[in-house]
This record gives structure tokens, C-alpha cells and sequence, in this order.
């Protein structure tokens, strides 16, 4: 715990920044602690925590995936379109779209870990030609709505617990284990830190970066399925702003775009930060272009203190550290 | 001087020549790709060999134009602009709602506009050399930023210019029309900038920063003038898009991030920086522009544009991937 700890301070920050977060909210305005709007906050939070799971392999992998809109707006349409508002054809369309969407993952994968295509590229390319595909199945016409199913994942709650919070908690502790307990995690490191370096160590670099791609086009086809039943269907551009908060949950909660550093527990707390926000500026009556600025004055201050620059602050923090515990 | 990976490496022979041509298929393909389209629509259509088409043609992706210059020079050095998608918006946003009616009024305020795109730029140099962030991560933050301060002075599109601004893309002077001249401007631009100082120190650092500052290269400076150069013809494409539009825009920003890379790479010019010719980047928004009228000539459906446009990305970064695998590997 103690070296996750050393390894990952930005990650601890995000936390400490979103508690501060949360409390300024809650005294701005008191309504937001209320058991419903805080549901409503994990809801909203969960679709960018879901969405930016995969972001946050292909990010510490070294890459980037700008496909999550399309490949979440896809998901969303064809969900609605196969199962026509019904629940039962659910159990053949819901495992068809996950596999689709890890298939596109896969040719990102491929492109990028065989060819050589760099990852901004090769994934703006596959959003731009399911972006025109999709719109030449649909005709530009909104398909039906969705199953009550889908609708009861996303906004219904047990108890005081959201259905989707669960779903995210769930996805959260895989991911948990996926990073810092198996084979594939250390691969993920070593591949995000120097590609070279780990193909020489024995990593078996293709096979990794293209996994970290197929797990994020899984997470975004499973994020377009549960945001239609919260939306309550399918319309086209649904998936555009998940691009910029999957990206800004995960630089926020503390991975170097350069790969190599970051933890999906620090994505939850990016994707926190960015829900809380989002309810904190209405309440002390800005705008959404105020909240823009904010976002980014927020990404600008956390990348800042993952810096080179910053690292002589840390120094003297566990100098100070280990001064106080002697 | 840095022109080709042969000139660097001192092979020689067949291999030098090779490697060179190696060099150039990317442009060579975009080219190709650019006389097909103009091919296939002159079979289907009259007309398109003109200068009318060309004047048309041109003057609806000017802005693209502009945008992708401004994102080739970053290329070239090795970074990448997310934020010229919040200076375009802000742009058109203070142009819509400061032009006065009087030619004096639109010139100050293009100036001051031109000024803040060079500063906004210049900001992101300054931060990611002096704090050394990731051009990403500070131009994706720069973009919330400025779109956000867009959206705050114009929620929606809105304002207007002078009816005399608008007239610009259909004004000709000897056949050709404002936005042809400014396209030929670009041209002589690069020819003109790449042989300057700053132009060679920025693809000397683009294909190897190390040995760049080795040789005495100050990489603030040389951020400061990228960064600064690519926000400056940001607020350019700005300028002309409401000559076009004839509105403020706090959104319109963001078609123009992505395509303006997607227009550098369809041209040649390599996200690894230090290799690429800005004409290869005009040719590629030119295709990219085109497309569209493609699109129609072939009487199918106009969603078959963002396809094809994808498509012929894949096509160019594929050649542009293998020819840098093997230019490398054969000087070596």
C-alpha cells in the first residue's frame, strides 16, 4: 500500500482535491449532499468513469483513443435498432455489440502496435468512418427507444445504491486488479514507460498495446448501451463530450499522456472532479463557459504538478516527511 | 539542411536515392490522390478544370487551410495544437461582436485579434517548455479554456461583421479570387520560411531535439515562435471564416482541431516532426475539401464524406508509417 502510495501521490492528490471539492460544493449549495442529487452526480460520473476506463489502459500504454465517441454512439444506435425497445433480444444484442466494439479496438491495436500509425491517427480515423457509417445506416433518422432493461441499469437504484454505480464499482476493482496484480498490468507499465525497453525485456508489446485498445472499445460500446437508458435513446453526437472528459478524468487523476504512470483509481477521482464541477458552477450562477475555463485550468494545474518542475517540491516533501517520522 | 534522411546520414549511391524517394511518397501520394478526385468528378461532371471551380473550391477550405498551416508548423517541431480549435472560436467570437462598420474599426480589431492568437499560442510554448508539460495535455486545457471564454461573451452564434467583409471570397483580382491569392500567399510563405532561421532551427529540433540543443538551440524560444506561428494563423482562419460565415461562432472551433492534423497527414507531413512540406498539407485540405463535391458527383449519399475522408487518412498515414520504417531502416 505504502509503494502504491510513493508511486502514485498524484492519484492521492485527485482525491484530496476532490474531498476539498465536495465540501466547497456542499457549502455553496447545501442541496448537493442530498441523497438524490448525490445518485444523480454517480450516474453522471459513472458514464465518464466507465468510458474512461479504457482511456485510462491506452493512456498509461503509451496511446491514445480518440474512436470513444463513435464507437459509444454506434453501440447506443444499433442497441435501440436491434432490440427494437424490447428486453429480451437484449441477451444476443448486448454481447454482439461489446465483441463489435472491442473488434474496433482491435483494429486501433493493430494499426498502431503493427503498423506503426500513430494512435491519434489511426483512432481519429476509425471515429470518422464509424461516424459516417452509422449515419448511412440510421439515414440520419433516431431509432426507437430503449429497453426497460437498459433504463433500469442506468438510472434505477437499489436502495439508496445506483444500479450503474454497482456496475462501476465492479468495473473499478477489475481494473484495480488488472493494473497492479497480473502479468498484463507490469506489461502495461513497462510497454507506456519505453516500448523498446520492454520488447527487449521479453514484453510482449504487440499483444499488450492492442489489448489496452480492445478493452477500450468494450468500455465505450458498454457506456453507449447503459447512456441510452439514461438519455432514453439513442441520438446521434451523444458520444462527442465523452472524448474530452474520458481524456480530462484520466490526466486529471494523475497519468502521464506520455504513458507509463497513472492508475484507474485516480481516473474514479477524475471523473469525480469533473461531475462536481459540473454541479458546483450553477450553483454560484456561472456558465458552461465558465465551467470550460475551469476544466482546463484544472487539467493545466494537474499536469503542472506532475511536472519535472515540481520535482524538487516533492523532494523536500519526503525529505520533510521522513524528518518527522525520525 | 534536413531536407532529406539520406542528406543527414551521408549514404550514398543507390541507396541515397531510395531513401530520397522514400522521402517524398507521401507527398507524391497525396498529389496522386488529389489528380484521382479531380479526375473521377471531371469524367462525371463539367466544369471542374476552371478557374471558377478552383476559386470555389478554395474558397470553402481556406480556413482549413490556414488552420493546418498553423498545426504543420507544430508538427514539424515535434508537437501537436489541440488549442487552435478555442482560438478560431474566440476569434470569430470578438470579430463578430467588435467589428465596427468603418474599414478602420475591422483593421484595428483584426490586428488585435491576429496579436492575440500569437500571445495565446505563445502562452502554450512558454508552458511546455518552461514548466515542460505535454503539448497535448496544455493545448487540450487551452482550448476548454479559450472556447470557454468564447462561450461566455456569445453563448450562441451570433453578432455580425460589415457586409463589405463578407464580400472577400468573391472578390477577384486577374480571374483569381482573395482566398486563391491568399492560398498562393501560403505557398510562397513556406518556400520562403522553411530556408529562414527560425523555420530550419524548428525542423532541427522536430527531427532530433537532443542533438538540436546540443548544437545551442533554445528550446523556449523555439516553443515561443511554434506555438506562437500556429495560434497567429489560427486567428487568421478565424478572420476568414467570418468573412464566410458572417457570424460569431463560440462552438465552430472544434471541426477544425482534428481535420487540420488529419490535413498534415494526408499531405505527408510525419506526427514524428522534422519531415514534411506545408505544400503536401494545402494538397491534403484541399482533398479534404473536395471530398464533399466527390461525394455528390457520384450521386450517393453525402455521409459517404466522413467515410472516404477516414479512408484516405488510413491510406496516406499507411504509406507515410511503412515509408518511415523502411527510409529508416535502409540508412541505418
Amino acid at each position: 500500500m505504502n509503494a502504491f502510495l510513493a508511486r502514485n501521490r498524484l492519484v492521492v492528490l485527485a482525491y484530496v482535491g476532490m474531498f476539498v471539492l465536495l465540501a466547497v460544493t456542499a457549502f455553496f449549495s447545501p442541496g448537493f449532499l442530498s441523497e438524490s442529487n448525490l445518485r444523480s452526480s454517480i450516474v453522471l460520473a459513472a458514464f465518464v468513469g466507465i468510458v474512461a476506463f479504457g482511456q485510462t489502459f491506452v493512456i498509461v500504454g503509451g496511446g491514445i483513443d480518440l474512436s470513444v465517441p463513435w464507437v459509444l454512439n454506434s453501440a447506443a444506435i444499433l442497441m435501440a435498432a436491434f432490440t427494437g425497445g424490447h428486453d429480451l433480444p437484449l441477451l444476443w444484442v448486448a454481447p454482439l455489440l461489446l465483441v463489435a466494439g472491442g473488434l474496433i479496438g482491435f483494429i486501433n491495436g493493430f494499426g498502431v502496435a503493427v503498423f506503426g500509425v500513430p494512435a491519434i491517427i489511426m483512432t481519429l480515423a476509425a471515429n470518422v468512418v464509424l461516424q459516417g457509417l452509422i449515419v448511412i445506416y440510421t439515414g440520419g433518422v433516431p431509432p426507437p427507444t430503449a429497453p426497460g432493461l437498459i433504463r433500469y441499469l442506468s438510472v434505477g437504484h437499489v436502495g439508496p445504491i445506483p444500479v450503474i454505480g454497482v456496475i462501476w464499482a465492479v468495473l473499478a476493482i477489475a481494473a484495480s486488479l488488472l493494473m497492479s496484480k497480473t502479468a498484463f498490468g507490469r506489461y502495461l507499465y513497462a510497454v507506456g514507460s519505453s516500448t523498446t525497453v520492454a520488447e527487449f525485456s521479453g514484453v510482449p508489446t504487440a499483444r499488450t498495446t492492442i489489448s489496452t485498445y480492445v478493452l477500450s472499445g468494450v468500455t465505450a460500446a458498454l457506456a453507449g448501451i447503459l447512456l441510452t437508458g439514461y438519455s432514453g435513446q439513442a441520438y446521434l453526437g451523444m458520444g462527442d463530450p465523452y472524448l474530452f472528459t474520458s481524456i480530462a478524468a484520466v490526466a486529471i487523476g494523475g497519468a502521464s499522456i506520455l504513458g507509463g504512470t497513472g492508475h484507474y483509481i485516480g481516473t474514479i477521482a477524475g471523473a469525480l472532479v469533473l461531475t462536481i464541477l459540473a454541479g458546483l458552477l450553477p450553483a454560484l450562477g456561472l456558465s458552461t463557459g465558465a465551467l470550460m475555463v475551469v476544466y482546463g485550468g484544472v487539467i493545466l494545474v494537474t499536469v503542472s504538478l506532475s511536472s519535472d518542475a515540481f520535482v524538487g517540491v516533492w523532494r523536500l516533501v519526503s525529505q520533510w516527511r521522513a524528518a518527522a517520522q525520525r | 539542411m534536413a531536407s532529406t534522411p539520406a542528406a543527414r546520414d551521408g549514404v550514398s549511391g543507390f541507396g541515397a536515392m531510395w531513401v530520397r524517394w522514400l522521402d517524398r511518397a507521401p507527398f507524391l501520394v497525396a498529389l496522386l490522390i488529389l489528380l484521382v478526385i479531380v479526375a473521377i468528378r471531371s469524367r462525371l461532371e463539367s466544369g471542374v478544370l476552371t478557374l471558377d471551380e478552383l476559386n470555389v473550391d478554395t474558397a470553402s477550405g481556406l480556413t482549413l487551410m490556414l488552420a493546418a498551416t498553423g498545426q504543420t508548423i507544430v508538427l514539424l517541431r515535434g508537437g501537436i495544437d489541440l488549442s487552435i480549435g478555442g482560438i478560431i472560436s474566440l476569434g470569430t467570437v470578438l470579430a463578430a461582436t467588435h467589428f465596427g462598420s468603418d474599414p478602420v474599426s475591422v483593421g484595428a480589431w483584426s490586428l488585435a485579434i491576429l496579436a492575440f492568437g500569437f500571445g495565446a499560442g505563445a502562452l502554450n510554448g512558454l508552458l511546455i517548455s518552461v514548466l515542460r508539460l505535454q503539448p497535448f495535455l496544455v493545448t487540450l486545457a487551452a482550448w476548454s479554456i479559450f472556447t470557454g471564454i468564447a462561450t461566455m461573451i456569445l453563448p450562441t452564434d451570433g453578432g455580425s461583421v460589415p457586409e463589405w467583409w463578407t464580400r472577400f471570397g468573391y472578390a477577384t483580382l486577374l480571374g483569381l479570387s482573395g482566398p486563391v491569392w491568399v492560398l498562393l500567399g501560403l505557398i510562397l510563405f513556406w518556400y520562403w520560411f522553411r530556408a529562414t532561421r527560425l523555420g530550419i532551427v524548428i525542423q532541427a529540433t522536430g527531427s532530433n531535439e537532443r542533438s538540436a540543443i546540443l548544437s545551442g538551440v533554445s528550446l523556449i524560444r523555439v516553443n515561443i515562435a511554434t506555438y506562437g506561428l500556429s495560434g497567429l494563423f489560427a486567428a487568421a482562419a478565424a478572420l476568414y471564416l467570418t468573412t464566410q460565415t458572417g457570424t460569431g461562432s463560440p462552438l465552430i472551433g472544434r471541426d477544425y482541431i482534428l481535420p487540420s492534423v488529419a490535413a498534415a497527414v494526408v499531405g505527408g507531413i510525419s506526427l514524428f516532426g522534422g519531415r514534411g512540406n506545408l505544400v503536401g498539407t494545402l494538397i491534403g485540405a484541399f482533398i479534404l475539401t473536395i471530398i464533399g463535391d466527390l461525394v455528390f458527383a457520384l450521386h450517393v449519399s453525402s455521409y459517404w464524406q466522413p467515410v472516404l475522408s477516414g479512408l484516405i487518412l488510413l491510406v496516406a498515414v499507411l504509406v507515410s508509417s511503412l515509408t518511415e520504417k523502411s527510409a529508416r531502416r535502409q540508412s541505418q
